[in-house]
């Protein structure tokens, strides 16, 4: 990006003949607005000084890939703050699970009937769950509930019978594992995936 | 349609996409939070590195970070921009521990000691102009060096690295001056 003798940016100051001052180019370079924008397009000395200013900040991104990459390439940081974390996987609301002795007071978690519709899910081929929820008030014994799931859908897969058989594959997993009263699973398919043709040697 | 145990697609989450990964966590599922936090995790350390100038204060922003997501994603309205809602976490909690760490030890000193003391993987890098760059940024001030990098590698605007290190937006112009002027002198050989 060298202009023969317009090489050192770092002079170009008020002192040079445009006037224009490298902060000065670094605030438009920030802002995207100046009212000096004409002249900055016209004039050599500016031109290269935002050239330089872009170069520098280019570099500077291309130093955080780098580290980014030596920071991958080591993992053992990653694995001590993983575990670390301890995460609890949330349980949510209480769902009751009814008993020939009602002090037993027998009780399943949201969080493991959640656990079990994606397990179910993801035996499917084709499909993925991402948001799984229970609507309803299923603190109380046999509640009516309505299941909301929202899929992506492999590339290459017919939509309707995906659906489908995600529908009564939940349906068939809470029937034996609750005693909820399925009113309904709502799905919503939100992307397509591998649309790149992962899914397409598959039919 | 398989009924009984479905076989493990486990492998699959790692080709899935932020969105799909960021309802799942927010579902309480685990192991698509581990795949973000792996996904992320190098990005943000990197970037941890450069603000805090200390690879152990990388790793506990990048701890603090992943917790506080861990609480936080399901606030997050739209789980496409998850990433640059990691960084700028990532970023906040290593100013925040680096002015901790300062309200515990004399100023002057720690700048020195934070300064002087090149990180690890300053000697790994290989490539001239970056391992020129990043000798220039360690030596730096701290708070000029936190300017830039929040400009330059987080995308922050003035206003923003302003509000993240208790600034007027004019201070942090100058520090950008400064910073700017000092690495640019520096680097005039490796245009």
């Amino acid at each position: 990006m060298s202009e023969d003798d317009t090489r050192g940016v770092g002079d170009h100051s008020p002192a040079d003949d445009c006037g224009h001052s490298i902060d000065e180019l670094a605030d438009y370079l920030a802002t995207g607005s100046s009212p000096y924008e004409g002249h900055y397009r016209q004039c050599p000395q500016c031109q290269s000084g935002l050239a330089s200013l872009r170069s520098l900040g280019d570099l500077t991104r291309s130093l955080a890939e780098d580290d980014a990459r030596i920071a991958a390439e080591s993992d053992g940081w990653l694995q001590d703050i993983l575990s670390n974390l301890r995460l609890e996987t949330r349980a949510g609301r209480s769902i009751p699970v009814a008993s020939d002795d009602p002090d037993d007071g027998l009780s399943e978690t949201e969080g493991a009937v959640v656990a079990l519709i994606r397990r179910t899910g993801d035996g499917i081929d084709g499909v993925t769950i991402g948001k799984c929820r229970l609507h309803g008030d299923i603190t109380e014994p046999g509640a009516q509930t309505r299941v909301e799931l929202s899929v992506t859908a492999l590339h290459g897969y017919r939509l309707p019978t995906l659906v489908d058989a995600l529908r009564s594959a939940v349906a068939e997993a809470l029937t034996t594992h609750t005693e909820l009263d399925l009113q309904g699973v709502d799905i919503t398919v939100t992307d397509l995936f591998g649309t790149d043709g992962a899914g397409e040697d598959q039919p | 349609m398989p009924r009984v145990t479905p076989p493990e697609r486990n492998i699959q989450l790692d080709a899935l996409p932020d969105v799909v990964l960021c309802e799942r966590a927010t579902d309480g599922d685990t192991a698509a939070f581990e795949v973000l936090a792996r996904r992320y995790g190098p990005m943000m350390r990197g970037y941890a590195v450069r603000l805090t100038g200390s690879t152990a204060d990388a790793d506990d922003a990048v701890q603090e970070t992943l917790i506080h997501a861990w609480d936080h994603l399901g606030e997050l309205r739209d789980g496409s921009v998850v990433k640059s809602w990691l960084m700028r976490i990532c970023g906040r909690r290593s100013i925040d521990i680096v002015r901790r760490r300062r309200e515990h030890a004399d100023a002057d000193s720690l700048a020195e000691v934070s300064d002087s003391s090149p990180t690890p993987e300053s000697a790994t890098i290989s490539g001239s102009g970056l391992d020129a760059l990043a000798r220039s940024l360690e030596a730096l001030p701290a708070e000029q060096r936190q300017c830039w990098v929040l400009k330059e590698m987080g995308g922050l605007s003035y206003d923003e690295i302003a509000e993240q290190l208790g600034l007027t937006s004019e201070s942090v112009r100058g520090r950008l001056a400064r910073a700017r002027a000092r690495l640019m002198r520096d680097m005039e050989g490796w245009r």
